[in-house]
């Protein structure tokens, strides 16, 4: 068998790149020819965004390009020069989480949780266009990320968890507020 | 003297004590999360207490012996996996997500043969380029490892010979990763080709260079790994009784986990000397265990540390050669390394599910009995060993149960092949089998003219019963599952009834719900799974334990287990699972253990805990202590609740003089099983039952097949987290459709693997995904945590032959190679068409079901077992129930000791072997130990 490989050397040279990531103003220089990918992981300190594939099959490297989903695997970080980039860990409010977030967690729609940012900020985007989506426009939104655990269909109940949340107004609380009734049966007697 | 005056004047008066003293009323505890300012109390949740404790939750299986621990907190309600917060957030670090400061970036160097030895390693300018900091090759590790002890057959690198494209021959670190892959192409390695083997039939033939030389233990001078021979029952009796007869030859493609996860790891060697393994491990024990044994360091000075795992599947339960790589490395260089794969890179490394050639025959008599199951199973285990000694073995003895059968013969055999490792995979050996001999069962109803969940229902075993093999089956929902699949589906309106295309039909399932032998050590000796509880003043509860949670949520029923019999809410316990340094030792995520001896540990730790605030309340109230239960945060008097105490004022009397309380508890299983050899493989102290019905469409003009909707039951025997069962049952469809329908690790002419990343390799999106209807049946396992098993495995097994069997049904062509692709379905209606004379497919028909007298025979029998299992499963002092009761034997004792046509063999016959099987031709061979030449 014959080897063709080209040489990885030298590198493209680096020019500055400037983005919003979860709404801070990021000032970085990068590889010309870098993948947004690499340069949110190892640049921009978004880890949750994960890389699974390389070639745009799984979905778990989804981010928000100016509120579009866009496969960060297969968008060179030039292209998302200047532009507002929402990945998983902007999705919350501080310690509120999203409502995608919060049903994701509550309807098992993360197991082992590695593809669970890519649908989440895919899921938020289709949220945010259509608050209540019928299961057919869930799941058309969702073809494009693959999960090996769920089987889609708690992550579907989650998403319908999700709009019910958001029609009806209702937030999601402060995760760090205590869990359990810190004084049970006290309330009320 | 003096010393006595003092104690006398203490005992006169206790409260004069003698030095400092914290004032009352200063400095009290922390009041949030204390609990129980309500003088009175109720259980939590009356509704989740058992009847047998007074509540009012149903035990229509009987009480269990947990019953008592209770207290109506979390277990049986859907519950949040603990973690899930940190998944949702991006803040859960897998293994590609830990960076340490000054880290390199590690990449492995592969072979491009798929056979070759490896004559020479030139590094020179690899190390000359800037930015190369280290390089290793085979010559740095010299030691094997391998997940089995009695086959360790891996090196980290190659030691003279790559035995697969893609097996590793040197690994480099570097300081980033575009000059650790140009030092990759920089790297020279001479190579000697040596001819491969990909057909694992040529496996079983003598070679010239076998892929691995065992010693004295080869078999032949062939590839053969590893060889089964069983029989059991009457086997001259089957053939001659048999009024029906399947047979089929099956061929399963090599599938892979395909975890969205790649495997990554990162290894760190502190200024201690201890080197930190991070690493997505199923089983970190493992590892841990071959790190020593290759980097010849004792086990002591290595923690291996468990990232977050974005799915196992099995495909994360090997310790892996890159591991060791990283720690090579690391060491080489004194910096941190991280390898992350390419999702090619997981194909090589692989670790699916067998490629197998599976013969199945079965025989049923004129009662309707199945009388004998023949098995041949020949699987290519690829270039290693991996689980694979257990695999050859779980081929055969997993589809022993759930029905009584008359006679069983197994010969398996398992070669190396140049191809990526086989190993585990969910539904481990089991999977294939298991789908060979329930199809073969809807052939056999067919033949026999009967309905095939009738067929089924007439010849389970009972609970509490043994099987042919000699496993203790104890509890058994598989009738439950079998009614209910059936009821829910509409089967009797629909089966042999729907139009041309569409179809149904029924698998079952069953899989051990752990296994009952440690690999590494003597199960008498130590136990299956330990943990330990740590609480302290701030009421809150440690837990340590090694299980690894892999997402299917095993620190959330640890947490759930503790959480309940403490009577405290969830988020008071933190599960510590992640370093081998503070959790105990534990087998891991395999085989389906973890819910079943971990949670028994977890139970049996909290009850030692419990133990000591019933005492602590005793003390302080007075009240009797066996009338004393545990409610949310509070301990008090059943009979008069307002007799009690906080859960805090009971523990801080609990931690009078000795501050924080701890316990350890463990699980160990009950000594089983028979003694002949391979009597240990497949024995596990419960097992999972699970019936499915799936509805498919098939397209006869493209041959298209489509599963529109499944019923899946499953006996988990307690579903201590609903919400994750139901999780576990789709997910285990989604996992089984793939392999049935799309997924297939394709070899080319030349034997390389032409699908290695998920554009190629299918794996089913959301579209392909059927609307699953979960079914939950509850069949309280006597010995599971609060009656529970598995979920996890067991749920993949029936999808495969409900789908096949519903494809028969709608276009009437069996099918006999996996996955059923539209070209093969397409093939196979081509040649219906012709061998029944038809031109246009949509002119072919859809079987028909007309029944024979048997029907009733067989519908009066399941009736009259459904009654023997219900007097069984509530009967506390009932007899033994062996199989061969079905056909006349005393139940009471093994057959094979009142019956001499009752065979045990474990060795063939001279006669077995002038004609065998396929895989039992590896059998032909002598050992070398045996041989006059050796």
């Amino acid at each position: 068998m014959v080897q063709h490989r080209l040489p990885m050397l030298p590198s493209a040279g680096e020019v500055p790149w400037a983005a919003s990531v979860n709404g801070v103003e990021k000032q970085l220089n990068i590889e010309g020819n870098a993948i947004l990918l690499d340069v949110l992981r190892d640049q921009a300190g978004s880890l949750g965004t994960k890389r699974g594939c390389d070639m745009g099959t799984c979905g778990c490297c989804t981010v928000l390009v100016d509120g579009q989903p866009r496969l960060s695997c297969l968008t060179l970080a030039a292209e998302a020069d200047g532009a507002e980039i929402t990945t998983v860990e902007g999705l919350a409010d501080g310690h509120h989480l999203h409502p995608i977030q919060e049903m994701f967690a509550e309807c098992g729609g993360s197991q082992c949780g590695f593809c669970t940012p890519g649908f989440l900020v895919v899921c938020s985007a289709l949220l945010e266009e259509n608050p209540s989506p019928s299961d057919d426009e869930i799941k058309c939104a969702i073809e494009g990320n693959l999960c090996r655990c769920t089987g889609y269909q708690q992550i579907v109940d989650s998403v319908r968890a999700a709009s019910e949340i958001l029609t009806s107004g209702r937030g999601v609380g402060d995760s760090t507020a205590p869990k359990s009734d810190p004084h049970p049966g006290f309330a009320g007697e | 003297m003096a010393d006595s005056d003092e104690n006398s004047a203490a005992d006169k008066n206790e409260d004069e004590m003698v030095g400092y003293r914290q004032q009352p009323g200063k400095l009290p505890f922390a009041k949030p999360g204390s609990g129980g300012k309500d003088r009175f109390s109720r259980p939590t949740d009356d509704a989740m207490i058992p009847e047998s404790q007074g509540g009012q939750k149903a035990q229509p299986w009987g009480p269990h012996r947990h019953d008592g621990l209770v207290s109506g907190q979390v277990i049986g309600k859907p519950t949040a996996l603990v973690d899930s917060r940190w998944k949702v957030t991006g803040q859960a670090h897998y293994g590609d997500d830990v960076r340490l400061a000054g880290e390199l970036i590690g990449r492995i160097i592969r072979s491009p043969h798929h056979y070759a030895r490896v004559l020479s390693i030139d590094c020179s300018k690899a190390l000359e380029l800037p930015g190369v900091v280290a390089i290793a090759t085979g010559a740095d590790a010299a030691n094997k490892f391998g997940v089995l002890p009695v086959t360790k057959d891996e090196h980290a690198m190659a030691v003279e010979k790559a035995r697969h494209a893609g097996d590793l021959v040197a690994c480099v670190a570097a300081e980033d990763e575009a000059t650790a892959r140009e030092a990759e192409r920089l790297i020279e390695v001479e190579y000697e080709i040596l001819d491969s083997i990909h057909d694992m039939r040529d496996g079983l033939e003598d070679s010239e260079n076998p892929i691995h030389d065992r010693g004295r233990y080869h078999i032949g001078e062939a590839n053969v790994q590893k060889r089964v021979f069983q029989e059991f029952g009457d086997i001259d009796g089957m053939a001659s009784s048999a009024v029906a007869s399947h047979k089929q030859n099956w061929l399963f493609a090599g599938v892979n986990h395909a975890a969205t996860e790649p495997h990554a790891v990162v290894a760190h060697w502190d200024p201690s000397g201890r080197l930190t393994l991070y690493t997505p491990q199923q089983v970190p024990h493992y590892v841990h265990r071959a790190l020593a044994d290759v980097l010849e360091v004792p086990m002591h000075q290595i923690n291996v540390h468990r990232t977050f795992v974005g799915g196992g599947f099995g495909g994360k339960s090997d310790p892996f050669p890159h591991e060791m790589c990283a720690a090579i490395l690391a060491r080489k260089s004194g910096r941190p390394v991280r390898i992350c794969f390419d999702r090619e890179e997981v194909y090589w490394i692989n670790r699916g599910r067998h490629p197998s050639r599976i013969e199945m025959n079965l025989h049923a008599d004129d009662e309707g009995r199945i009388c004998g199951i023949e098995t041949d199973a020949l699987i290519d285990g690829g270039a290693f060993a991996s689980f694979g000694h257990v695999t050859t073995y779980y081929n055969g003895v997993l589809h022993t149960a759930p029905y009584e059968i008359g006679a069983f013969h197994y010969t398996g055999a398992r070669v190396w092949t140049n191809k990526p490792a086989s190993g585990a995979m969910r539904g481990h050996g089991a999977v294939n089998s298991r789908c060979a001999v329930e199809t073969g069962l809807d052939d056999l109803a067919e033949q026999l003219s009967v309905d095939p969940i009738t067929l089924r229902l007439a010849n389970l075993l009972p609970p509490h019963s043994a099987t042919i093999t000699g496993f203790r089956v104890t509890s058994i929902g598989m009738r439950e599952c079998l009614e209910r699949v059936k009821e829910a589906s509409g089967w009797d309106e629909k089966f042999r009834k729907m139009p041309l295309g569409k179809g149904i039909g029924i698998g079952c399932g069953f899989f051990i719900s752990g296994s009952g032998l440690p690999i590494h050590w003597d199960p008498n000796k130590f136990p299956h799974a330990t943990v330990h509880l740590k609480i302290d003043m701030d009421g809150g509860v440690t837990v340590h334990t090694g299980a690894a949670d892999i997402g299917q949520g095993s620190d959330t029923v640890v947490a759930q287990s503790v959480a309940e019999v403490l009577g405290l809410p969830l988020d008071m316990i933190r599960v510590k699972s992640r370093d081998s340094d503070t959790s105990p030792v534990d087998l891991g995520s395999y085989s389906s253990r973890v819910t079943f001896m971990n949670a028994n540990a977890a139970i049996s730790a909290a009850m030692q805990i419990r133990d000591e605030l019933l005492d602590a309340t005793a003390e302080i109230t007075g009240a009797d202590r066996t009338k004393l239960v545990i409610g949310d945060r509070r301990i008090f008097a059943k009979n008069d609740p307002a007799v009690g105490v906080s859960y805090l004022e009971a523990l801080h009397k609990a931690q009078e003089d000795r501050g924080a309380l701890v316990a350890s508890g463990a699980y160990r299983t009950p000594p089983m099983g028979r003694t002949h050899k391979g009597a240990a493989a497949g024995l596990a102290p419960a097992y999972s039952f699970s019936a499915y019905v799936a509805e498919v469409s098939v397209d006869v003009e493209t041959g298209q097949t489509k599963v529109e909707k499944v019923w899946a039951a499953h006996d988990c025997g307690k579903a201590l987290n609903p919400l994750s069962v139901k999780g576990q049952i789709i997910g285990s469809c989604h996992m089984g459709m793939g392999q049935v329908l799309s997924e297939e690790m394709r070899y080319g002419r030349s034997g390389h693997l032409m699908n290695p990343d998920l554009l190629d390799y299918k794996i089913p999106s959301v579209h392909e995904m059927p609307e699953v209807v979960p079914i939950i049946v509850e069949s309280n396992d006597p010995e599971g945590p609060f009656g529970a098993k598995e979920a996890g495995e067991g749920p993949l097994l029936p999808i495969l032959p409900a789908v096949c069997n519903a494809v028969y049904d709608a276009v009437g062509v069996r099918t006999a190679e996996l996955p059923i692709t539209p070209d093969r379905m397409h093939k196979l209606i081509e040649k219906k068409c012709k061998s029944s004379g038809v031109k246009d497919p949509l002119d072919l028909s859809a079987p028909r079901l007309e029944h024979s007298a048997l029907q009733d025979t067989l519908a009066s029998r399941a009736a009259e077992h459904a009654e023997r299992d219900l007097a069984r499963r509530l009967d506390d002092d009932r007899q033994p129930y062996h199989n061969g009761a079905l056909f006349g034997l005393d139940p009471t004792i093994p057959p094979d000791e009142v019956d001499e046509r009752w065979a045990v063999n474990v060795i063939p016959s001279e006669e077995y072997l002038a004609s065998p099987r396929l895989a039992g031709s590896a059998w032909k061979h002598t050992e070398r130990r045996h041989r006059g030449d050796a």
